[in-house]
């Protein structure tokens, strides 16, 4: 047994909202096989709710949406531990919500009073992060290598940032609002190659579903098309709103340039799990949460098993 | 042609302007540096974010009644490009907060609203999921404290307001 094997495990407070674990569970399934293979555990809190979601409620009420991000923030304070929110919109709204707070005694005050009716207290100090933020900073590239028993050499794919986990960069604490490179190396690490295509760091366009669809799909189509032109076999995500659009999706959005094509899309801790030799267990979930087959694409990876 | 229409107090400029980073508002010099980066705008000619400022400076509150400034979709490419890091996805959401009281606000964000307060989840859990969790050998998460939801908010009165609230318009699906 190697000794990383038998040290205690380093343990995030796991942020889960609504998406992933009751929609999209094959990400949460991934992401804590990846980490366990690094020697991370997720322990969530019961004490959590919907973030709530950056998109919408905020246009709702403002100050009900920071209120109730900002109880989400108090609770993770509590546990005494780094908490990590797999999606990108509860990562948003936690660490947009912290920052406010760090920024605004104003804003700070009046929320403590709120917080005060159900004895929580928010102080700003909790560090909110994303998966990538553990994979690239707290992890490391070196230490990741070490796990890829299956390289995807022959892979070309399309790192999908998306907005809310980039954006805005003095809450988010990423490398670069226009051209992060945190995913890209991950996806380098994978022995894959990683697609180099236009408006890198577009939207996917769901934010608008809700309120023009038509709209919406246009600007999901145009992200598509971009990145067919780069000859990638795959897109790999991290947000579970960006992979509901450009997969669960996707047929609204070639409807509109190509109804023939279509490319996979792999949550990125799916990529990594197959490179970390896991392929079975992405296979298992493919058939329920992917409907672009990924079959064909995990049959290229030589060597694979 | 846009005609803009004035009114008598600056109740929405000033509301804004007290709202946390609605200051922000006062550093944009109306160069049209965010419409340039928008990409609604490259699809939509009416979406113009320089324009939504110039609106908000002179309390015009007619975007808050306006479906237009619910297609933004707070992507902030355009706060990246402002040379004055004005927070304009921020300042437009504070637009559609106005918008509630008359129902410019998509029926999708409204249910999505009511199921936070009402189960503190925007989705339905079905038993089939929890089964699926339990076999794929993911932890129970429990049921979110809708209690104290409903206390912190309290003050605030979000549950009284949608309960009055009805779109003016449909809109697409809630996913």
């Amino acid at each position: 047994m190697e000794v990383g094997a038998m040290s205690k495990a380093q343990t995030y407070t796991y942020f889960p909202g609504c998406m992933i674990p009751f929609r999209l569970p094959h990400f949460e399934l991934a992401a804590r096989a990846v980490l366990k293979k690094l020697n991370i555990e997720l322990e969530a809190n019961p004490g959590h709710s919907c973030c709530p979601e950056p998109t919408t409620f905020t246009g709702v009420d403002f100050e009900a949406w920071i209120t109730l991000a900002a109880r989400n923030v108090a609770v993770s304070e509590t546990t005494g531990l780094e908490t990590v929110a797999l999606c990108s919109g509860c990562f948003h709204t936690l660490a947009v919500a912290n920052h406010m707070i760090q920024e605004d005694e104003k804003l700070k005050g009046r929320i403590n009073e709120r917080l005060k009716t159900v004895g929580l207290k928010v102080t700003g100090d909790l560090a909110v992060k994303n998966i990538l933020h553990v994979l690239h900073e707290d992890v490391g590239l070196e230490r990741i290598k070490k796990e890829i028993t299956h390289p995807l050499t022959g892979l070309k794919i399309a790192p999908h940032y998306g907005c809310h986990v980039v954006r805005p960069l003095e809450a988010t604490h990423m490398d670069d609002a226009e051209q992060p490179t945190w995913m890209d190396d991950l996806i380098e690490v994978t022995g894959a190659e990683v697609a180099e295509f236009e408006d890198k760091m577009s939207c996917c366009g769901a934010p608008i579903m809700p309120s023009d669809e038509d709209k919406a799909f246009t600007l999901t189509a145009q992200r598509i098309e971009k990145i067919r032109a780069s000859g990638a076999d795959a897109i790999v995500v991290v947000c579970p709103t960006c992979y509901t659009q450009m997969e669960m999706q996707q047929t609204k959005a070639t409807a509109k340039f190509d109804p023939e094509y279509s490319i996979p899309v792999l949550y990125l801790g799916e990529l990594l799990a197959i490179s970390m030799g896991m392929k079975d267990m992405v296979i298992s979930n493919a058939r329920r949460y992917h409907r672009v087959k990924v079959g064909p694409l995990l049959e290229r990876i030589g060597g694979v098993a | 042609m846009v005609v803009l229409r004035s009114t008598s107090d600056l109740a929405f400029r000033n509301w804004v302007l007290e709202q946390p980073e609605g200051e922000t508002l006062l550093r944009c010099y109306q160069c049209g540096r965010c419409t340039s980066a928008c990409p609604v705008a490259a699809i939509d000619n009416a979406f113009n974010p320089r324009l939504f400022l110039q609106k908000i400076l002179l309390a015009d509150e007619s975007l808050a009644e306006e479906q237009l400034v619910w297609t933004c979709l707070t992507c902030e490419q355009c706060e990246v490009r402002c040379p004055e890091h004005v927070k304009i996805p921020h300042l437009l959401i504070l637009a559609k907060v106005r918008g509630l009281a008359g129902g410019n606000t998509p029926q999708g964000a409204l249910d999505r609203a009511r199921a936070i307060l009402a189960s503190g989840r925007t989705i339905m859990v079905s038993e089939s999921m929890l089964k699926t969790r339990d076999k794929m050998g993911l932890p129970d998460l429990g049921q979110p404290p809708i209690g104290q939801i409903a206390s912190v908010l309290k003050e605030i009165g979000l549950a009284k307001k949608l309960e009055k609230v009805e779109s003016v318009y449909g809109g697409g699906s809630n996913e």
